[in-house]
């Protein structure tokens, strides 16, 4: 079987669509420029914004002015659309799913209309667009992909190759005919000064793998591909995948990228190659001295002397966090398609113990090609693209799962026997719901009888609601100063999955749902489709969730169910002999 | 500078939630990072913004931080010289 790419869309800082993107590319023209649709203070940061208006993407998408609409929602529904478009899919009769990466969600808007939604009714309908899981059903309808499926990934800036992979198991699984897989991210103020307060942006265009790099430039964007079972007329194929867990820390990367490492380890081997048949690697590569260290050592361990051309785009569009995966998979299918590698732009000294990135190449075929995401919480993930077909069988075998193991917690009570596990130096940072999700992680494994499963799926609406509420509340009552590293990390909804991982070191494959109350159903079907395709045989499956009083006031104003204070619920499968 | 040392110790153990411990117990010469006391480079970045919140102190990066940071006492000898309030 092969997992054709039928189809793809774009929208990031260096083009609208596909075709003025690759102009961009093959003429090494950069998206990075002064913030100009984001309202910030910090004027003084370069930021990869999309060249488009709110006001122009509703117009394009025929959505009426008045309405308040997420960024992150308008451009992956502009990117989406494009997608069907071009793969020419004809979508009636058809099981088709939307698999979208994202991580701010609807900050955006919610940011700007915070104040007022506590105050009146006006904009309060925003509090039921925030979350990840509306802005992928949000695409579903602006799109006009009739009868599609939504789901969500959420794992931090790998989120949204983790969607295509996603994607891509479930074509293999056959649960679905067509998958429009992607993912979309808007910049906001939150996210800005989220990684301002972690000191990783740089205040100069971003260098990549150059020794003097000190930091990222933010981006936004979104893309999206779409992917059929054995097609006729595919542009290329996805020919591997490896999602790993670097279990290393929050928000930095193991000195030997040992995450990284074994990512691309098992999209090589999935893909049946060896190192020497990548003709391109189009690397995670943010600038940050750390992820560059890293993933230079991961790629040594991997290709040693023989390295193919490698380059980093974040210097054209920025660090476009949940979409880079996409937007990097896409401009890898740009490259294969047109014959070129992109540059590795500002790039001029040569990192010590760094790789030598590619200043840009044309005339040059490319039949496969390596693309990195890695994500906060060290969720990082590979894929291999294809320009022949490569045959990979799914498992015969096929395997039934069963809950072996579970355990819950909805009183913050019970937290103090956290203590049996975990010190209260380690839990320093840790807010109520982490540490609910620690200790059913914990106690489930324990009773399971299984130190570190193959597998962590994580199912989370809001993720670490009251963490991101007060770095939010900050932000908007006390200005975009002095905010709190420590908030900001929690509110990447992977960040408990990640945590989970980091306690027991599992290095395996590692997820984050977050699509409202459909989360653990989705999470529940991935580990079961892992036992299924043969990738585990124990998966640990968690769902954890709370609420703070501000929330569950929109809530009740808003007529719906106000959510419960804490709920965390985790369960061991395995697979049935 | 001992008043400087114990006001630094109750700022260090409210924003890094080391709510189980004393100013006594705090060892103002023991390493706050690694072998000693375990900090990371979320808690380094928590100083940094701690010193310019309190005190005016404005680092430009965390490798600034590495010397300051060493221990409660090299902290209060950057912030005595260089305190902005």
């Amino acid at each position: 079987m092969n997992i054709s790419v039928t189809g793809f869309g774009i929208v990031c800082a260096i083009g609208n669509d596909a075709h003025a993107v690759c102009c961009s590319l093959m003429d090494g023209k950069s998206g990075v420029a002064p913030l100009r649709y984001l309202q910030s203070a910090h004027k003084e940061l370069p930021v990869g914004e999309v060249k488009l208006s709110d006001s122009q993407m509703k117009e394009m998408l025929g959505i009426d002015q008045d309405k308040v609409v997420s960024r992150t929602t308008l451009m992956g529904a502009v990117a989406a659309r494009q997608a069907v478009a071009d793969a020419n899919a004809c979508l009636a009769g058809k099981r088709v799913r939307l698999v979208t990466g994202t991580t701010v969600g609807g900050m955006d808007a919610t940011e700007r209309y915070y104040a007022s939604m506590k105050e009146s009714d006006e904009y309060l309908y925003l509090a039921a667009k925030h979350d990840c899981g509306s802005c992928t059903d949000d695409i579903i309808a602006y799109a006009h992909l009739d009868g599609a499926e939504g789901y969500t990934v959420s794992t931090a800036c790998s989120s949204s190759v983790n969607a295509i992979i996603v994607g891509a198991e479930m074509l293999r699984n056959d649960e679905a005919d067509i998958v429009i897989a992607g993912g979309t991210e808007a910049l906001s103020a939150f996210h800005l000064n989220g990684f301002k307060s972690l000191m990783i942006l740089d205040e100069k265009q971003c260098r990549p793998f150059d020794e003097t790099r000190a930091g990222l430039n933010l981006g936004e964007g979104a893309a999206f591909i779409v992917m059929q079972r054995d097609a006729p007329d595919a542009i290329a194929y996805i020919a591997g995948y490896g999602n790993r867990c670097d279990a290393f820390h929050q928000t930095a990367s193991s000195e030997n990228g040992e995450g990284a490492f074994l990512a691309v380890s098992d999209a090589l081997s999935m893909a049946s190659l060896k190192p020497s048949a990548i003709d391109y690697i189009n690397a995670h590569g943010t600038g940050t001295p750390n992820n560059d260290n890293s993933e230079s050592t991961a790629l040594k361990r991997i290709f040693g002397d023989k390295m193919p051309p490698v380059s980093s785009t974040k210097s054209f569009t920025g660090h476009t966090t949940s979409a880079s995966g996409a937007i990097e998979t896409v401009i890898c299918l740009l490259s294969m398609t047109h014959g070129f590698i992109p540059a590795n732009l500002g790039w001029k000294n040569q990192m010590p113990g760094g790789i030598t990135p590619s200043t840009g190449e044309s005339g040059v075929t490319l039949n496969k090609v390596l693309c990195n995401s890695f994500g906060f919480g060290g969720n990082d993930s590979s894929l291999i693209l294809s320009s022949r077909p490569t045959d990979v069988e799914p498992n015969p075998v096929k395997p039934e799962a069963e809950i072996i193991a579970e355990d819950v917690v909805t009183d913050a009570a019970e937290l103090g026997e956290l203590r049996q596990f975990v010190s209260p130096m380690e839990s320093r940072r840790m807010g109520r719901l982490m540490k609910a999700a620690t200790l059913t992680s914990l106690r489930t494994l324990q009773k399971g009888g299984v130190e570190c499963p193959d597998a962590i799926i994580t199912a989370t609406a809001y993720g670490m609601l009251e963490d991101s509420e007060m770095f939010l509340e900050d932000m908007v009552n006390n200005g975009e100063e002095l905010l709190k590293p420590t908030l900001f990390m929690q509110s990447t909804h992977n960040t408990m999955s990640a945590a989970i991982a980091i306690r027991i070191k599992c290095h395996g494959y590692n997820i984050t749902y977050s699509h409202g109350s459909r989360s653990y159903e989705m999470a529940m079907q991935d580990a079961k489709r892992l036992i299924a395709l043969g990738k585990a045989r124990t998966v640990l499956v968690g769902m954890h969730d709370e609420s703070t009083p501000t929330f569950n006031g929109f809530c009740r104003r808003l007529g719906q169910p106000e959510p419960v204070a804490l709920y965390s619920r985790s369960v061991l499968l395995r697979a049935k002999d | 500078m001992d008043s400087l040392i114990n006001q630094l110790k109750l700022q260090i153990i409210d924003v890094l939630n080391l709510g189980e411990m004393t100013v006594e117990e705090f060892d103002t010469d023991a390493p706050l990072f690694g072998e000693g006391l375990g900090l990371d480079s979320i808690d380094a970045l928590e100083l940094i913004v701690l010193l310019e919140k309190e005190y005016g102190i404005k680092l430009a990066s965390p490798a600034e931080g590495k010397e300051i940071f060493k221990s409660v006492r090299t902290i209060a000898e950057y912030v005595s010289k260089n305190r902005k309030k």
